[in-house]
């Protein structure tokens, strides 16, 4: 087991007021551990148990998981995963759909971030959510009606004939589920409406680089296999979700893991947000025209990936993680460089961050603008430094703490501003922070192995665990399987983070926007394309970021 | 009087002075790896036995079984290749060395494929059936004892003779013997 237990008597207590609130509908309150407090509801009874968690307990959305456990339970079955933050518990509210004709009531109005989940939930695994509108959102549209890939009877090689799909509806490029190489940017697509130069509306258009990991993690890999491709989700952040899918099994099988290995996780996870945030820090330069900040935060984020490099043998996508453990060791001399490094990283960022913030035109475009204040960015959850920036302590590490957290200490930096200034100052409090807690989890190094021996994991079992990406909360639900998970739900932080962009770009001026996005850092990438609409002429042109960049360059420095 | 802080910005003209050039002139010199990088693998199909550990625990494919009558061919493919050196880990006689090889670049398609044949040895007693290659047979009899003979046979065979042994000895099958 990687994740700490909440304290029993807190999760008793809530178990308690859960049956005085619950008594007479749920059919089964129950902790496991490794996962959280399971309470099993008849689908009528959703929305009441959803109020009663949301609302009431104040837990927030953390993920939804649809799965067809046929068969196995002859039914589809439904995960919601709630996290009360103060006493780290997860409250996961289970039931169980007709397996001919699965449906369920939205719980979208009472928790808006569940929106996406849900119409997940119905494009992949053909799960009805009723009392709300359901349309296309995963499946490009050309994917034909009533095939739902993540059915267990659906093998995970087929490739259907296109069906064409309906004219007249203007969308993004129509790109067909599958291995797809978007060449440097991240194809997202955001239509801003606007009035004049001000916003009115925002669109998203997305999933165009779908690659169904989940269904191959179910189908093709074995357990063993699986971390490496969970590392490929993210080509920033990949060892996050290697290490969360990881900590899922092995909180799902009881696996005890060596010390030794969970202080290396904890040291690799955050050489990776120092390499991430410096980047982010050079791109948000860039995107405000102050191309001299983005080489500089590039230069110094080169020794970081070197650092990397030498602590696991690969500059990303580092390979060094299995359930049990770690693959590579760290000794004295690399202790040493590491520390050397980390010194010479700190005191040359500090020098860069003084000449940034002094910057007039980086000051004045970043405060201010795409402000997201603190009750919006507790009704939609969002996560990170997003959440941080707009009042919200939130840190998995603290408040769920897994890995080596548990024997460091460091500050949340939390500004109340909720704009992009604020966003910006969190990813650099932090990136100071991390060097700190890498010195102290290297000063603490313990010795041992790094792999645990006996790996055994029984079949039918659940795990759920988190890890604070550099973006925020990244989440996995593993439900164990024979030889590999038989299901296995990856949640990125940018997941919770974009519907909250609707709120910042809402009233802002056009030029504030690409600025906006970034800040939420989308795992970075390529916001490349806007499509910008008059809604007084209903004239449509698309722009590309570069070109948008470039106008309100010219504006700022009038 | 002047604003001092309008003119902070400037002390990046002193960073970039000390920072100075900090790009190499790749390709002309040596690029900037680590003692611990991960390059592509090199098989010695000299010490190769042909057990397909590799190929269990490849994530990717790019390591194949490929059973070809009384061949059996170990195939590489860098292109599908992750670089995780998990096949180095389980090797049971280190026959994969992880280099630091890694530019691949070649616009020929089989420049990326390297193989190891091993020639599979027949059953001993059908002379028919396929079983495992030579070197893995030899391997085996040297750490396990069972007889040369035994593991040269195949599991058909092997489990013909079980059944016979057993009938044999419950007296249901007789054998003629020469008079």
């Amino acid at each position: 087991m990687v994740d700490v237990e909440p304290r029993l008597e807190d999760v008793e207590k809530i178990r308690k007021e859960l049956e005085v609130k619950l008594g007479n509908i749920a059919r089964r309150i129950e902790y496991v551990s490794g996962a959280g407090l399971i309470v099993e509801v008849p689908k009528d009874s959703i929305r009441d148990t959803v109020k009663v968690v949301h609302d009431e307990l104040d837990a927030y959305l953390r993920v939804i998981a649809g799965v067809d456990e046929r068969p196995i339970k002859g039914v589809f079955s439904s995960y919601y995963v709630f996290g009360l933050d103060n006493i780290g518990l997860n409250i996961i509210i289970t039931t169980y759909m007709d397996s001919e004709n699965p449906s369920i009531s939205t719980i979208a109005d009472i928790a808006p971030s569940a929106d996406w989940y849900e119409l997940e939930m119905y494009d992949l695994l053909g799960i009805r959510v009723e009392n709300r509108q359901l349309y296309r959102f995963v499946l490009p549209e050309d994917w034909p009606e009533g095939l739902y890939p993540l059915r267990k009877d659906v093998a995970h090689n087929i490739r259907p004939p296109p069906t064409p799909a309906e004219k007249g509806v203007i969308t993004g490029p129509r790109i067909p589920v599958g291995p797809y190489h978007p060449a440097l940017h991240e194809p997202e697509y955001f239509e801003l409406y606007v009035e004049g130069e001000r916003v009115v509306d925002v669109r998203y258009n997305g999933f165009h680089v779908h690659r169904g990991i989940e269904k191959l993690g179910e189908s093709r890999f074995t357990y063993q296999q699986v971390p490496f491709l969970a590392e490929r989700i993210c080509g920033i952040c990949g060892f996050v979700h290697s290490v969360c899918y990881t900590q899922a099994v092995e909180n799902a099988a009881k696996i005890e893991v060596p010390e030794r290995a969970e202080f290396i996780r904890s040291i690799i996870l955050e050489v990776e947000r120092l390499h991430s945030h410096l980047l982010w820090v050079g791109v948000a330069c860039h995107l405000l025209g102050y191309d001299a900040g983005f080489m500089h935060a590039w230069r110094i984020r080169e020794k970081t990936m070197v650092l990397a490099e030498l602590l696991t043998g690969s500059r990303k996508t580092y390979g060094i993680n299995l359930i049990g453990g770690v693959r590579k060791d760290i000794n004295r001399d690399k202790i040493d460089t590491v520390l050397k490094t980390i010194k010479w990283v700190e005191d040359e960022f500090r020098k860069l961050v003084e000449v940034i913030t002094s910057v007039p035109q980086v000051v004045k475009r970043a405060s201010g603008t795409g402000i997201l204040p603190r009750h919006e960015a507790r009704r939609y959850s969002v996560v990170g430094p997003v959440a941080r920036a707009s009042g919200l302590n939130r840190d998995v590490r603290k408040d769920y703490p897994y890995a080596a957290y548990k024997y460091v200490s460091f500050k949340v930096p939390v500004y109340t501003e909720g704009d992009n200034l604020a966003r910006l100052l969190v990813r650099v409090d932090e990136i100071f922070e991390s060097i700190n807690i890498i010195r102290q989890l290297l000063d603490q190094l313990p010795s041992g192995s790094i792999m645990a021996e006996d790996i055994e994991i029984p079949e039918g079992k659940i795990g759920v665990s988190s890890v604070e990406a550099p973006r925020g909360e990244d989440i996995h639900l593993v439900i164990t399987g024979k030889g590999r998970p038989y299901r296995w739900r990856v949640r990125a932080p940018t997941y919770q983070n974009i519907p909250a962009l609707k709120v910042m770009l809402k009233d802002a001026p056009l030029a504030d926007a690409p600025l906006t996005i970034a800040s939420i850092d989308p795992c970075f990438s390529c916001t490349d394309r806007v499509i910008v609409v008059d809604v007084s002429t209903r004239k449509r042109k698309i722009i590309s970021l570069r070109k948008l960049v470039k106008l309100e360059g010219n504006g700022c420095m009038i | 009087m002047y604003d001092m802080s309008l003119l902070k910005p400037l002390k990046l003209i002193r960073i970039a002075r000390r920072a100075g050039v900090v790009t190499v002139r790749y390709p002309y010199q040596p690029p900037l790896i680590t003692d611990e990088f991960r390059g592509r693998i090199v098989i010695d199909a000299k010490k190769c036995i042909g057990c397909g550990a590799c190929v269990n625990v490849c994530p990717s494919n790019a390591l194949t079984l490929i059973d070809d009558g009384d061949k059996r061919i170990l195939n590489y493919f860098i292109g599908r290749c992750i670089y995780c050196g998990r096949c180095a880990d389980v090797c049971p006689v280190n026959a994969i060395t992880i280099s630091k090889e890694f530019e691949l670049a070649t616009d020929k398609i089989e420049n990326l494929n390297s193989r190891v044949v091993h020639q599979k040895s027949t059953c001993c007693s059908c002379g028919e059936e396929r079983v495992a290659t030579e070197k893995m047979i030899s391997y085996v009899v040297s750490r396990v004892p069972v007889s040369e003979a035994y593991a040269h046979m195949g599991s058909n065979c092997r489990k013909r003779r079980f059944v016979e042994g057993l009938m044999l000895g419950r007296g249901m099958l007789h054998v003629e013997t020469e008079k």
